[in-house]
């Protein structure tokens, strides 16, 4: 799980551009949307991409989105359940 | 300052071609969305609304040569501007007025270019059509493809409002007397590009849209083109044309909320249609229809309702969003909706919102459901808005 | 009622947010011309960049200049020309669909491969309102741009414009036309370009954004008294064009100080050029400004700029000379400035300046 949570990090800085930022500049259980990492609607549908693309998730509608995000900690518990490879 | 009439249009969309077309299947209730047939994507489950003509079927009718190169965007522009020119009774070579093209379009030739893609980059075989990919490219050819002597070309690409925005530059350029007699619209058909990219955005619906419904999820992209021919009314008085309509105001305003999403008490769309009120000395009470943008996206819709309820109160005006009928054409839907608008003025209809069911809890009101025949129609206002927020309306006129 | 070009500022070959090339331009030293970029880090912040392309960048920054040396908070119009947008997006969204499949595709880039992504981006950061709007016309798409906004000062519909022009130039874009013929495959001296005995130009890329508005002050650049577009006009037609513009602004020929033209130094091209000066400029001296801007389809916004800097600064530079012994004889101070553009002698503009 450690492992996972790490991996999305990266893969959250990589695919938003959040340039400067470092894995340990994000707390795993902070909201990423709002006030946390003030991270918006177009961000999510980043986000849909890289779980279809990485782990094989594929979200039918963006509002399924909202509850998976709600910090890297709980989507790392998703993916975790959900993942097809 | 002259009244601005409009003396022609054009149309090709879902629905077919021409405005007889149209207007019949707007009676009938028949919706063009479906299966694609001629797009090849691999998203096959995703309805659109396609224009029932292949690229061959439609040179064989414009009299295009099967060598020639053109694009499916200027195919459906071609169509569009022939019919609008025929209508206006503009002969083709008559030198004696000054004419404009004003085109509105968005992908342009991506439809070849998605195609040809590898070719552009490691063959010589497909080089033609790299000329042929910009916006710009696409007027021109539309331009080529009718022999009348435009004097001026341009082309608007602010993504879903670019038609509309042409007829709000051409009505300007008259007003200053800057040509005679503009040729506004616009054209875009259906790419694997532009389909993707709404999907990427996640709001197309994998059943027919339901613009204005509760449970709506979505638009169904379309393609299509329309063009209105505009002119000063003395110069159509002195043609002696038959005047359709005029255009009595528009407006354009932006949003500046959001890339893609309209903000949810819909300013932008709010200070457009108030623009365009106030420039045809009307009150919202004497709005009769309105062709609403009403895309099926659930942000859109309910953006847009709060806009209209903000413009008319408790007296809104029937409501329809006819891209229950062509899909989404983008660029053209400006002109295919002020097409439809004009043929619902002067024909004396308000053609339905299909797939109606269930209200929006925070609106007001609920869209034309059946097609309403015989109603006289004194001034239809219709919206067009843009990712980006370009947001803007027109407002058609009958004739005092 | 005149209309009025506050300040300009650009990002192109030249130095950027500057007026350097007045006085040091920087010479072309290949056909395929790289911006020089400024410092984006105090104009944008890394969380609003991390989603923009270069282009869009470009453009937000020379606005922002614009507006800050016209002193204006709120443009009551922004209208942008591009030929061919947000190229850097729109190929990778293309590169995905393709090679992808179709699927598992990054919205950004489509979201960002839309023309109009720029004058939006640039309302949204000011909270504008106002009238919104993207011109993408190849060759004359600034100068689309530019007679919207002319068009509706002139009707009192709006007293502030903001007007730009933005086009980059990728590596496949550029491959893409050199196929067609659009670029030199040489590097070419100043002097070869000038002979333009060869297809193609240099390419360069452009960011370019001036203000319009109805006050004269100190600062203003110089008065936009009128434009005029049109297609395929042949010589004759062009040379009655010129007439009506002059007519219509009582100006007669010889009070026109120098005609601006975007010679490339591509034959088939300035041949175009050539044609006007021997029949309708014949003792006009001719500038040119492609040579140190580059050929792109946003660059017709720099002969306009060019003419509006030398009408503020009442001199022209000895290198926008395009015949040197034009250069030497030239002694006044200009007062009136024709800028003429085409695009494949199709689409035709001409713009009249004055001091």
């Amino acid at each position: 799980m450690e492992n996972l949570i790490e991996e999305l990090k990266k893969e959250i800085i990589e695919v938003l551009n959040l340039e400067g930022m470092t894995p340990a500049d994000i707390d795993e259980n902070a909201p990423l949307f709002g006030e946390g990492l003030g991270l918006d609607s177009i961000d999510a549908l980043e986000l849909i991409v890289l779980m279809e693309k990485n782990y094989g998730i594929k979200l039918q509608n963006a509002n399924e989105g909202k509850e998976i995000f709600k910090s890297v900690k709980v989507m790392a518990e998703y993916i975790n359940a959900h993942r097809t490879k | 300052m002259s009244r601005i009439v409009v003396t022609g249009l054009g149309i090709i969309s879902a629905l077919g071609m021409g405005a007889d077309d149209t207007y019949a299947r707007l009676l009938e209730g028949r919706s063009g969305i479906g299966k694609m047939k001629y797009l090849k994507s691999k998203h096959t489950d995703l309805p659109v609304g396609e224009v029932p003509f292949s690229d061959e079927e439609l040179r064989e009718i414009l009299f295009i040569k099967e060598d020639a190169s053109i694009t499916r965007t200027s195919l459906l522009g071609a169509a569009a501007l022939r019919e609008a020119l025929a209508s206006a009774s503009l002969l083709p070579r008559d030198r004696s007025w000054k004419m404009a093209f004003i085109s509105g379009t968005t992908v342009g030739g991506m439809e070849k270019s998605e195609q040809y893609y590898y070719d552009f980059l490691h063959t010589r075989d497909r080089d033609e059509y790299i000329a042929l990919h910009d916006c710009g490219a696409c007027t021109d050819m539309i331009g080529q493809a009718n022999p009348y002597g435009f004097e001026m070309m341009t082309t608007i690409s602010t993504a879903c409002s670019s038609a509309a925005n042409a007829i709000i530059l051409g009505a300007n350029m008259l007003k200053l007397n800057r040509t005679d007699i503009v040729v506004v619209g616009g054209t875009e058909c259906l790419s694997k590009f532009h389909l993707d990219g709404f999907n990427s955005l996640m709001i197309l619906d994998h059943e027919p849209c339901r613009p204005f419904d509760k449970n709506r999820n979505g638009l169904n992209l379309g393609e299509g083109a329309a063009y209105l021919v505009m002119e000063r009314e003395e110069t159509a008085r002195q043609r002696g044309v038959n005047l359709l309509c005029q255009l009595s105001g528009y407006g354009n305003r932006c949003d500046a909320f959001h890339q893609t999403a309209s903000s949810p008490e819909g300013e932008g769309a709010y200070q457009s249609m108030m623009e365009a009120l106030a420039m045809a000395g009307l009150q919202p009470s004497d709005i009769d229809y309105v062709n609403a943008h009403g895309t099926g996206t659930p942000n859109n819709d309910e953006s847009e309702g709060h806009a209209m309820m903000r413009v008319f109160g408790d007296h809104m005006p029937p409501v329809s969003s006819t891209k229950s009928y062509t899909g989404h054409t983008t660029s053209a839907s400006g002109g295919v909706e002020a097409a439809i608008s004009i043929l619902a003025l002067i024909r004396s209809f308000i053609p339905a919102n299909l797939n109606f069911s269930e209200k929006i809890d925070s609106l007001n009101f609920t869209p034309v459901t059946e097609v309403k025949q015989e109603v006289e129609l004194q001034h239809v206002l219709t919206n067009s808005f843009g990712f980006g927020g370009n947001d803007s309306s027109c407002i058609f006129s009958k004739i005092s | 009622m005149s209309i009025y070009i506050q300040s300009a500022s650009h990002i192109s070959i030249q130095k950027p947010l500057s007026e350097e090339w007045m006085e040091m331009p920087i010479i072309p030293d290949s056909f395929f011309m790289k911006s020089e970029e400024p410092d984006y880090k105090p104009f944008i912040s890394p969380m609003e960049a991390r989603r923009m392309g270069t282009l869009v960048k470009r453009a937000l920054v020379t606005s922002a200049d614009a507006l800050r040396k016209g002193d204006c908070e709120m443009p009551d119009a922004i209208i942008s020309g591009t030929g061919l947008g947000c190229v850097e997006h729109t190929e990778k969204f293309l590169n995905a669909v393709i090679d992808n499949d179709e699927e598992c595709l990054p919205p950004t880039s489509f979201m960002q491969s839309t023309h109009n992504t720029i004058s939006s981006q640039i309302a949204l950061r000011l909270k504008c309102h106002g009238y919104n709007s993207t011109y993408s016309h190849r060759g004359t798409s600034f100068d689309s741009a530019l007679f919207d906004a002319f068009m509706q000062l002139s009707l009192g519909k709006i007293g502030t414009a903001l007007v730009g022009a933005h086009d980059e130039m990728t590596p496949d874009y550029f491959l893409m036309l050199s196929k067609l013929g659009y670029w030199k495959t040489n590097f070419y001296t100043l002097e070869q370009l000038r002979k333009g005995e060869e297809g193609g130009a240099i390419s360069g890329s452009c960011s370019l954004s001036m203000l319009l508005s109805m006050q004269k002050k100190d600062t203003t650049l110089c008065e936009l008294k009128d434009m005029e577009m049109f297609y395929r006009p042949g010589i004759l037609q062009s040379r009655h064009a010129i007439n009506d513009i002059l007519l219509r602004n009582k100006l007669p020929l010889s009070e026109i100080d120098a005609v601006v033209m975007g010679l490339s130094g591509d034959q088939d091209n300035d041949d175009v050029y050539h044609e006007l000066r021997k029949h309708v400029f014949q003792n006009t001296p001719m500038l040119w400004y492609k040579q140190i801007f580059g050929e792109s389809f946003s660059a017709s916004s720099f002969g306009v700029y060019v003419g509006a800097v030398c009408l503020h600064e009442g001199r022209i530079p000895y290198h926008l000379f395009f015949n040197p012994d034009e250069a030497d004889n030239f002694q006044k101070e200009p007062k009136n400035i024709l800028v003429y553009n085409h695009f494949h002698d199709r689409d035709h503009s001409i713009v009249l300046l004055t001091k």
